[in-house]
């Protein structure tokens, strides 16, 4: 079965938990960062095949940061061989947040998004169709 | 008999009308030449009907009179009224006219008259003319127009004259003309007819003159007051109306900018004065802070605050005086005497603001002419101060307000977003725990996790409405974008999504929409109507027993979109309608029926209506239903 690396990059380690237990369940070899710089250099140590990214973390728009800066479209990126690690951003967007918009190369790099409260099944769902592709 | 009744009018009217010029506050000038010009076009009348008037005497009726004399008096009226045309135009075109010289030409007019009017009589028949009554009603018509000094001046020339011509004739001096009378009587030879016929008409002129002029002068008197009177009370009702207008315009806004701007506008409007301003204290209590400015320059504005313990006028005004500063260059009272000179303000009337909590702080009227305001200018001012001060209190009230209820929603938003988190994480760990990653569950562990994640999601549906009602009242500045939105689609959208909750339970869902015309659109946004829809729905399809009915009907009406969603549910008892649209609120029949529930889907579907420019408005029967009316303005796309 599946074998693949998944990094979390989230401060929440109870969210990041309720994610690990269904995650490593289904097999996958789970790491996790606590914030934007150390997800960045796990990036580079662990070379995970898919990554699962919060957008609030010590600053509100960490995880913009860190999708903005794997994605990035400059050649000589030090994250150039990163770019096609698929992005699933947890949300936690409510109708009244004023950032509302969907995945996109150019401005929100990522590939879809997870809303919470985390759904075990539905998280694996999009973990298993981002990983095929 | 015709010629000198007009000969009578003619003299009597340029007296008139150079008293009424010397009484009256038209110019002098003015007055005259309009009299000068009336005099002559009269005259011309009058040497008209003299030579008429004699020819038809002389040849239809036979009368025997002096024809010659008659036919020449005529010619010389016209003659010497054609000299007087000539001068008076020439008169007129001097700039400016002498006054004196208008003066004396009329005189030389009037005298020419009197003149003409004697050779009349005397040639009509002396004492027998009966033409000597018209004299009364000349006497009555003098009395209305004169002086009562002009009217007995009068009345002595006419008793003069008719003597004259009496005596004149009686003695010989003067040949006499048998007009009507019989020759053969010779009345005006015999004394007693000359002497009692002289008595009776001067004591008749002097009696009819006294009589006439003091009825009129009493009716002047009276005219006079009526004048006065008349226009005191147009006075005091532009002013009435001033404050009631200053009422109405300050009461009908509770934006206090609006409120200022308006009340200094129409008091200087009212006041006829340059400018006005209003003060208003600070929390301090100390100084007297711009709140408005009518017609003053930016400059004079930021001269700086009037600070209470350095302005004994102010300190006066707000304890409850209103003060007028005849002299701005003399009064010592001021704190920027030099200030106001250099604007040009010459005298200011200060009164105070004082509302139902204390002093307010004080209106202010500025003149450009020293000593322009009266003791009724600060009565109307401090009128209309009374009037504004309720209005400020009531503007101050609903800023203070506004202010608390954006922090509270402000308040409400940060703890909202703080419960947020932890409740979704809750959440998610209830999910995986209940999805068996932690190992099996017992039954009654199941059950039990299943009431927590219940009870947690509803937390969470409470947050986000929470956040929902927080963010529409405390955000002003992230905003999100207003578009035109199809409202007939986003109606059948929603619908849509109820037509399987709605057979679950039997009921009816109709739906219709007047839409024939085209698209319905309004400006607000897809989410914000999503969730105004999806409130009164919902409601209606929760509150509706099994096989009830639910119908919404959408139209365009006088530019606007209106909805109704009307259902045959539990209705709304008569008591709970009023507190419908409150925040937390929940009708205890809704609340008997549907246990969960925030109480704020209500109050966030009434704060989108508003913020879309709309309204909402229910209408209900507790047993029999409830309709909810929502309009918006339809928006009008200008084409490209």
């Amino acid at each position: 079965m599946a074998n693949e690396k998944i990094l979390i990059i989230d401060d929440d380690d109870d969210l990041v938990l309720a994610m690990r237990l269904p995650l490593e369940a289904a097999g996958y070899k789970v790491a996790r960062a606590a914030n934007g710089e150390e997800g960045l250099k796990k990036v580079k140590e662990v070379k995970p095949d898919l990554i699962i990214l919060d957008v609030m973390m010590d600053s509100t728009t960490a995880g913009f940061q860190v999708s903005l800066a794997l994605r990035s479209p400059d050649p000589t990126s030090e994250y150039k061989a990163y770019s096609k690690i698929p992005i699933l951003m947890l949300t936690a967007i409510h109708s009244t947040t004023p950032l509302r918009f969907g995945p996109d190369q150019e401005y929100l790099p990522v590939d879809t998004f997870i809303e919470k409260p985390i759904e075990p099944a539905k998280l694996l769902d999009q973990v298993r169709k981002h990983l095929k592709s | 008999m015709l010629r000198p009744y007009l000969f009578a009018v003619v003299i009597m009217n340029s007296a008139a009308l150079r008293d009424a010029a010397q009484s009256s506050s038209v110019p002098l000038e003015a007055e005259l030449v309009s009299s000068m010009t009336w005099l002559i076009t009269i005259r011309w009348l009058a040497g008209i009907g003299v030579l008429g008037a004699t020819f038809v005497a002389d040849t239809f009726f036979r009368v025997s009179l002096p024809a010659l004399s008659l036919y020449l008096l005529g010619v010389i009226i016209l003659v010497y009224n054609a000299a007087f045309h000539l001068i008076a135009r020439r008169l007129m075109r001097k700039e400016p006219r002498a006054h004196h010289q208008s003066d004396f030409f009329t005189k030389t007019q009037i005298g020419c008259d009197w003149l003409a009017m004697t050779a009349l009589i005397h040639f009509s028949g002396g004492l027998e003319s009966p033409a000597i009554f018209y004299f009364f009603f000349h006497v009555v018509i003098a009395s209305i127009l004169l002086s009562m000094r002009a009217t007995f001046l009068y009345a002595a020339m006419a008793a003069l004259l008719i003597s004259a011509i009496g005596i004149g004739e009686y003695a010989g001096a003067l040949p006499h003309y048998f007009v009507l009378a019989n020759a053969s009587a010779a009345l005006y030879r015999q004394p007693l007819f000359v002497l009692g016929t002289i008595f009776f008409f001067s004591s008749t002129m002097f009696v009819a003159a006294y009589l006439a002029s003091t009825l009129n002068a009493r009716l002047r008197k009276r005219e006079a007051q009526v004048v006065t009177l008349s226009q005191n009370l147009l006075s005091a009702y532009t002013r009435l109306e001033t404050v009631y207008e200053s009422a109405e315009a300050v009461n009908s806004t509770l934006e206090l900018t609006q409120v200022l701007d308006r009340l200094v506008q129409r008091t200087a409007d009212a006041l006829g004065v340059r400018a006005c301003s209003i003060r208003l204290l600070d929390e301090t209590g100390a100084r007297l802070n711009v709140a408005a400015v009518y017609g003053l320059s930016d400059a004079y504005v930021k001269k700086g605050d009037l600070t209470l313990d350095q302005n004994p006028l102010a300190r006066e005004v707000i304890a409850g005086k209103a003060i007028i500063v005849n002299d701005v260059a003399t009064d010592t009272r001021l704190q920027y005497p030099q200030q106001a000179l250099e604007e040009g303000i010459a005298s200011m009337l200060s009164a105070p603001l004082h509302g139902k909590q204390g002093p307010l702080g004080l209106i202010r009227a500025y003149s450009v002419d020293a000593y322009h305001f009266t003791a009724d200018d600060a009565e109307f001012v401090s009128a209309i101060a009374r009037q504004g001060s309720i209005a400020i209190e009531n503007a101050l009230a609903y800023q203070a307000l506004g202010k608390l209820d954006q922090m509270k929603s402000r308040f409400v938003m940060t703890v909202t977003h703080e419960l947020r988190s932890p409740v979704s994480v809750v959440r998610s760990l209830l999910r995986t725990l209940l999805a068996g990653y932690v190992g099996e569950l017992g039954e009654t562990q199941r059950e039990m996790l299943q009431r927590v994640q219940y009870r947690a999601d509803f937390l969470q549906t409470l947050i986000d409405d929470l956040l929902d009602l927080a963010a529409g009242k405390a955000d002003v500045s992230a905003k999100e974008e207003i578009v035109p939105v199809r409202l007939d689609e986003a109606v059948a959208r929603v619908v849509e999504r109820f037509t399987i909750p709605a057979q679950e339970k039997a009921i009816a869902l109709e739906w219709e929409c007047a839409c024939a015309d085209g698209p319905i659109k309004i400006a607000a946004t897809n989410e914000g109507i999503d969730r105004v829809l999806n409130n009164l729905v919902s409601n209606a399809v929760k509150y509706t027993p099994h096989g009830g009915r639910v119908a919404v009907k959408l139209f365009a009406r006088a530019n606007r979109a209106t909805l109704e969603v009307a259902d045959s549910g539990i209705g709304i008892p008569e008591d709970a309608l009023t507190h419908l649209f409150e925040e937390f609120y929940r009708a205890p029949n809704a609340r008997a029926q549907v246990k969960e529930g925030t109480g704020l889907g209500l109050a966030i579907t009434k704060d989108l209506i508003v913020r879309y420019g709309g309204h909402i408005g229910v209408q209900s029967q507790a047993g029999r239903g409830t309709t909810f009316t929502v309009t918006f303005p339809i928006l009008i796309e200008l084409p490209v």
